[in-house]
């Protein structure tokens, strides 16, 4: 059971961080609430008391999303619904539709933030191979002499554990800033133990553009999460996929390496399995979308016969 | 405490409230304005028995700070239709029998009408997709999504309104499609379950239970919980009046823990208090001092000599043990031309009932202690308590509440015991209703089992000998295990005469959860063996899997492993059944057919996948190409 003192929703950002800077010890920012609320029960958090809750929903500024030149910046506030509706983001964001989908249910994604779940830093985050993917930074804001000031780093950096951040005292996560990648083929791939509402054992995204006749790879981006203490960005996978001729046998090749990088604690084998299944998975269905054939199942038998 | 202001419309009424800041939005439409068609299935998101509009999306309202509402407009099942009316999606939920326990109904109906609001024309994966949040445990998922599919065709005018009718019965109401007579109650939300019946001058109970699974409780001191304002009484079993113990075969359990603990999550005290929040905290001050005790987790080393003892009356740890012998198994193993001898383990299981357990307790104006909760065996419980609290059994009344779902997990009397004990100590109602997390830590489980087989053959395929020993662990307190144990050993060799059997069944107490009924009561367990040893068998002699069933099944005249004589047998129609379904290609259990024409078939599972709205919108793209 979740207990508080005061819940506040300021309406500014200004009056969020003083609100947020005034706030008692112990005290908790909130999103869409959809990691607090489950964690404040038994076998988790127990019964937790804060003395303040601090919503962010309502600030103005949090609000929205702006397309800037060749990034996309995406308010502290957008939630997962908004990549499965937003025509714009749809064609700017590629890959975060299919990880929209697997996200939780129609319900939750209406209220979970794509911030929070960076924040939250779970390793098996969905929403953070796919922000990596597009070379997503993070912005911070706090008071500084009682004016608003801020700063950004990558979220690759952001991200340091198992729910670990560079988050300072008196922070709020204001933005996260995207790579903008129309013509790029996008995908996701989870697995867990069913289909709606259930966390990652192996997630992997992938970004791809090829060349006008569809066959050479021009550009391409891989992910992993649920793999280790934090998602991780495939660069020499990537690098070796890179200007290369598009044949099942080069990209069944790259899905071999991304097994070893599995480092997590538990089901290690069972992870790498999937791991390499997934990133082939995913660069084809990401070829897919940008009008390739579906590959049939025994297409891929026989390949790894 | 501080309160918050809230200013919203609710079912198109405007309300203005104050309430604790802490509450969620579930909190307001269940607790304050007595919407309870708005269910907690699990608190957690999980679920969807909460789902509600919220400025026409749809919210789980239990992942809702009810602040979040502030200044919106929210629709509740209450509001879909006018009191007595029904909208085509909850007409069809009646028609097609897609309400079995309800619980999950009301949420399942918002989860539906929101699916056909975002796209009237969705098809049934989208429309699975888009209800992928909401969980049903009983009815399953066909006769619902069977109930979307009419409602979004006739409020797309593609099929009449009649569709929503029931099917016409004549004289004869079998095999017929008969509509449920309480299923408009459960689709609008209106059916009461135990924890959404409130009473005057109402108390709420929260319990305190054990963290360890194996202690001797030196003292409990409930005095600073009884000093906090707002709390009525504390119970522990100091307070039982009469003789203590319940259970189903022999009443081994406390109301709550006597003298020591034995599994974790037992209950040890309760309090009952203004507000659940009170009570909560109540339970904290409860201080408790435990001696450890060596712990019993696995069910042979029950049996081992020297094993800690989990009840004096059973110094062994044996909660029962039944054989049971027909024939002689040494001249069956004689005849035999395949001896096959393998061991097999079940785990343990949770009902999972998406109704946590619930109930109200009262003494009514002549003295009778009352206790209304969705419990699968009020008689029983009503005896037992009745020596419990030392009243006459005139003095004692259960009432039922519909179950929301139960398959066996309600049967025991966990928690009625401590409703009846602070009902008579502070002269109140008393109300408690479990969280999740407590469901799944201090109700009964399946038997987690392991059974060792021998099984003889001749080469043709006729069983000549059994011998089945199963050892299950029924955990802290017997329960149901009696009846389970019985059960295994009635069902144990299967649907198969077989001449010379040697079956015993052995059940003990260990530390872990207690086992207790749950749907097949022992039987899935066995026959998970007896099929799995029936398929090896088959393959080892070069046989159909079938064919070696029917060349074993009980036919009219058969003798069961209990020796009775049957008068009928269906076996034989239900292995024809299977087989054609399955479109099974006859030989072998570890030969493929030519044709694999069991796989990918109609009505075989399709691999999991995700994205129906994104291939329909590329579908609607590609005829709109097409058209143009
Ligand atoms: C049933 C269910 C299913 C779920 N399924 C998935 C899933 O499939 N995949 C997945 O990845 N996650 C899943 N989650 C987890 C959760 O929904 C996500 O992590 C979500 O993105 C969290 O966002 P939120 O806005 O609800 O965060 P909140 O719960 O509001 O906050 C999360 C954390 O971030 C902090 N925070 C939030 N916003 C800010 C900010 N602007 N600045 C600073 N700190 C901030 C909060 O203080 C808190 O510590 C699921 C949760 C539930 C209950
Ligand atoms: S999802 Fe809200 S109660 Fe289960
Ligand atoms: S009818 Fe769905 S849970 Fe019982």
């Amino acid at each position: 059971m979740l207990t508080c003192d005061t819940y506040l929703m300021p309406t500014s950002l200004k009056e969020a961080l003083e609100a947020w800077a005034a706030a008692p010890k112990g005290s908790r920012l909130v999103a869409g609430a959809t990691d607090i609320l489950p964690w404040a029960r038994e076998g988790r958090g127990g019964d937790v008391h804060l003395p303040s809750m601090i919503d962010l929903s309502r600030v103005t500024e949090l609000c929205g999303y702006e397309v800037q030149g060749d990034r996309v910046r995406l308010n502290a506030n957008v939630v997962y619904q908004v990549f499965l509706e937003d025509k714009t983001l749809i064609r700017l964001l590629p890959n975060m539709p299919y990880c929209a989908a697997w996200f939780a249910d129609d319900q939750i994604r209406q209220q979970a933030t794509l911030v929070g779940n960076i924040v939250n830093a779970s390793p098996a985050g969905d929403g953070i191979p796919p922000v990596l993917t597009l070379n997503g930074e993070i912005e911070l804001a706090r008071l500084d002499h009682g004016a608003v000031a801020s700063r950004r780093m990558p979220v690759s950096d952001f991200i340091t554990g198992p729910g670990r951040t560079e988050m300072a005292p008196g922070e709020i996560a204001t933005a996260v800033i995207l790579d903008a990648m129309e013509g790029y083929g996008g995908s996701f791939q989870k697995v867990g133990l069913r289909r709606s509402l259930v966390i990652s054992a192996v997630c992997c995204t992938a970004l791809i553009k090829t060349g006008d006749d569809g066959r050479i790879i021009e550009d391409v981006r891989l992910a992993l999460g649920g793999i280790g203490p934090r998602p991780i960005r495939l660069r020499d996978i990537e690098e070796m996929l890179r200007g290369r001729q598009m044949t099942s046998e080069l990209v069944a090749e790259a899905s071999l390496k991304p097994a070893e990088m599995v480092a997590s604690r538990s089901r290690v084998e069972y992870r790498r399995a999937v791991t390499s299944g997934f990133v082939e998975a995913a660069i084809e269905d990401a070829l897919v979308t940008l009008g390739a054939p579906k590959p049939e199942p025994d297409q891929r038998e026989t390949l790894h016969a | 405490m501080p309160e918050l202001e809230l200013d919203l419309t609710v079912n198109g009424r405007r309300i203005t409230r104050h309430v604790d800041p802490s509450y969620r939005l579930l909190d307001l439409l269940r607790d304050d304005l007595a919407l309870t068609g708005t269910k907690e299935g699990c608190g957690a998101g999980e679920c969807g028995t909460c789902s509600v509009f919220v400025d026409g999306k749809l919210f789980k309202s239990c992942l809702m700070p009810a602040s979040k509402a502030q200044g919106t407009t929210i629709e509740t099942i209450e509001g879909l239709s006018r009191p007595g009316e029904l909208t085509p999606v909850q007409r069809a939920f009646h028609k097609t029998g897609a309400s079995q326990c309800g619980y999950c109904i009301p949420g399942m109906v918002m989860a539906a009408t929101s699916a056909l609001r975002e796209n009237p024309a969705a098809g049934i994966e989208e429309i699975k997709e888009r209800m992928g949040g909401n969980i049903c445990r009983c009815t399953g998922y066909t006769k619902i999504f069977e109930a979307v599919e009419i409602a979004r065709d006739v409020i797309a005018g593609t099929l009449p309104e009649t569709a929503l009718n029931p099917e016409l019965t004549k004289t004869s109401y079998i095999g017929h499609n008969t509509r449920r007579l309480d299923a408009p109650s459960k689709v609008s939300g209106r059916l009461k379950y135990a924890g959404d019946m409130e009473m005057q001058g109402m108390l709420h109970m929260q319990v305190l239970r054990s963290p360890h699974a194996h202690a001797r409780i030196s003292r409990i001191d409930t005095s600073k919980a009884e000093a906090l304002p707002g709390v009525h009484c504390v119970i522990t079993c100091d307070d039982v009046p009469g003789e203590d113990g319940f259970g189903v075969f022999v009443h081994d359990q406390p109301i709550m823990a006597r003298g020591k603990v034995r599994h974790v999550g037992e209950a040890v005290a309760a309090v009952a208090a203004d507000t659940v929040r009170i009570a909560r905290e109540a339970t904290k001050l409860i201080a408790v001092e435990y001696e450890p005790l060596p712990g019993l987790y696995d069910p042979e080393e029950a049996l081992r000599p020297g094993a800690p003892v989990i009840h004096d009356y059973a110094a062994d740890n044996v909660v029962k043990h039944i054989p049971l012998r027909k024939g002689d198994i040494e001249t069956g193993f004689a005849a035999a031309e395949l001896i096959i001898e393998e061991r097999f383990s079940t785990q343990q299981v949770e009902h999972a009932y998406l109704e946590p357990e619930a109930g109200i307790a009262y003494v009514d104006h002549d003295d009778v202690v009352t206790v209304i909760s969705p419990s699968q065996n009020i008689t029983h419980h009503r005896h037992m308590l009745s020596t419990i609290i030392d009243k006459p059994i005139n003095k004692v009344r259960f009432i039922m509440s519909p179950v929301g779902g139960g398959f066996g997990g309600k049967e025991d009397m966990i928690y009625q015991g401590m409703l009846a004990l602070s009902a008579m100590k502070s002269g109140r109602p008393v109300r408690l209703v479990f969280t999740r997390e407590e469901s799944i830590m201090a109700s009964a489980k399946r038997h987690p089992s392991r059974t060792s087989y021998r099984m003889g053959l001749t080469k043709e395929g006729r069983i000549t000998a059994v011998e089945f020993s199963m050892l299950s662990d029924g955990g802290a307190y017997g329960m149901s295990s009696e009846g389970v144990m019985r059960k295994a050993a009635i069902l144990s060799c299967g649907p198969y005469e077989v001449e010379n059997i040697k079956v015993d069944t052995t059940v003990v107490y260990t530390n872990n959860t207690p086992s207790g009924a749950f749907r097949t009561f022992g039987g899935m367990q066995a026959q998970f063996a007896t099929e799995s040893m029936m398929d090896m068998a088959a393959e080892k002699l070069g046989l159909d899997p079938f064919e070696i069933r029917r060349r074993n099944m009980m036919k009219a005249g058969s003798r069961t492993h209990t020796q009775q004589t049957l008068n009928s047998a269906s076996i034989d129609r239900v292995l024809e059944a299977a087989e054609t379904a399955s479109r099974w290609e006859a030989g072998p259990p570890n030969v493929r057919g030519a044709n694999r024409s069991d796989l990918d078939g109609p009505d075989t599972r399709q691999p999991c996948t995700l994205g129906a709205r994104f291939n329909e919108a590329r579908h609607q793209i590609e005829k709109a190409k097409v058209a143009s």
